[in-house]
């Protein structure tokens, strides 16, 4: 009948189990992954990470003069991909994970980069800091012509080269 | 849009405001859980199995878990809403008493996580918001716990969240990259 008494010494000898959660620390390890952070100094807005995310929580997009890194919290598996393949170790994976909120908006972190307008078309296609990185890696062997010009307008232009140089044609 | 399933339906057109502003304000403590999965990989189902057991022990704040949503004052709604689950999401929460309280767990259960662009799925619970609308469906308020899976914690903290005993610390953050 008293055999239940038993229980009592072992919670004696074992203690309280349950964490006091809100009014002690939580249990992260530091290896436990949260909430990602985009240093704005370091990140240079050549979507590396956009590419590599599963759940495109991060995205770049070009909007006037402007091309802008949203990175929404709500959507991130928190894999850490990004920070792996980040050539400028621009993104830190934080411990972070009390994110709850009741406004959606809160969720979003933007970097805003300015971009560089296409010499011929116009056209805004990558940003400032991308091209003097790329300046500063390959130390100023790009040609000068070619260095502010969008993908598709180089295209043409080397085509108009070769164009010129093998069958001797010159313009389109 | 749903069925009520041949029966009467028993909400009032004209609710009465006040009543459900007090009834509000004394929703601090004990809120009673229903737990919605709504096509969710499992992953933080078994969170919240881990928040009610006695190492988490959400008891102690009086959360406890309910078997129907009409005991419920609060819905933990895991996974991004399938298309097959949407009638049956869409009862489970009309069948709360108001004022009804939604925590869209997860990745899922927020933006969609994995799954935000799929043809199977809704994309999270703000898309099913504009359902519920649809639906005449009113929900008093929603509090959004991002994580993959959500920690026990940090089910915690959105129910402390929630019912307003905590400020989140999310806030929007915009900034201009700078040169190095």
């Amino acid at each position: 009948m008293v055999k239940f008494l038993k229980m009592l010494s072992i919670s004696v000898r074992e203690g309280t189990a349950t964490r006091k959660y809100p009014f002690e620390s939580p249990l992260v390890t530091p290896e436990f992954r949260g909430k990602i952070e985009v240093d704005p100094v370091k990140c240079v807005g050549c979507g590396a990470c956009t590419r590599i995310c599963p759940p495109k929580a991060l995205t770049i997009s070009y909007e006037g003069d402007e091309a802008t890194l949203k990175y929404f919290v709500g959507k991130c598996i928190f894999c850490g991909m990004c920070a792996y393949v980040c050539p400028q170790k621009a993104i830190t994976v934080s411990r972070e994970f009390e994110l709850a909120t009741w406004e959606l908006g809160d969720l979003y972190n933007e970097v805003v980069h300015t971009t560089v307008k296409c010499g011929i078309c116009g056209k805004s296609f990558t940003t400032v800091k991308l091209i003097k990185e790329v300046e500063r890696r390959i130390e100023n062997k790009v040609p000068e012509d070619l260095l502010e010009v969008c993908p598709e307008c180089r295209k043409k232009l080397t085509a108009r080269k070769i164009g010129s140089k093998v069958v001797g044609v010159s313009g389109e | 849009m749903v069925s009520n399933g041949g029966r009467p339906n028993l909400e009032p057109l004209e609710f009465n405001l006040n009543v459900l502003e007090e009834a509000f304000s004394k929703l601090k403590r004990s809120i009673w859980v229903f737990h919605l999965n709504t096509g969710s990989c499992n992953g933080c189902d078994i969170e919240v199995l881990d928040v009610l057991t006695p190492y988490f022990d959400v008891e102690r704040f009086g959360i406890k878990l309910v078997g129907s949503p009409r005991h419920a004052d609060l819905i933990l709604l895991t996974g991004p809403v399938t298309i097959k689950t949407i009638s049956k999401v869409v009862r489970a929460i009309k069948a709360m008493p108001r004022p009804r309280l939604v925590l869209a767990l997860g990745s899922c259960g927020v933006g969609g996580g994995i799954w935000f662009n799929t043809y199977a799925t809704l994309g999270g619970y703000p898309n099913l918001e504009k359902i519920l609308k649809e639906a005449g469906v009113e929900v008093d308020k929603v509090v959004y716990v991002p994580g993959c899976p959500v920690r026990p914690e940090a089910i915690i903290y959105g129910a402390a969240v929630l019912l307003g005993l905590l400020q989140p610390k999310s806030k929007h953050r915009r900034v201009t990259a700078v040169e190095s």
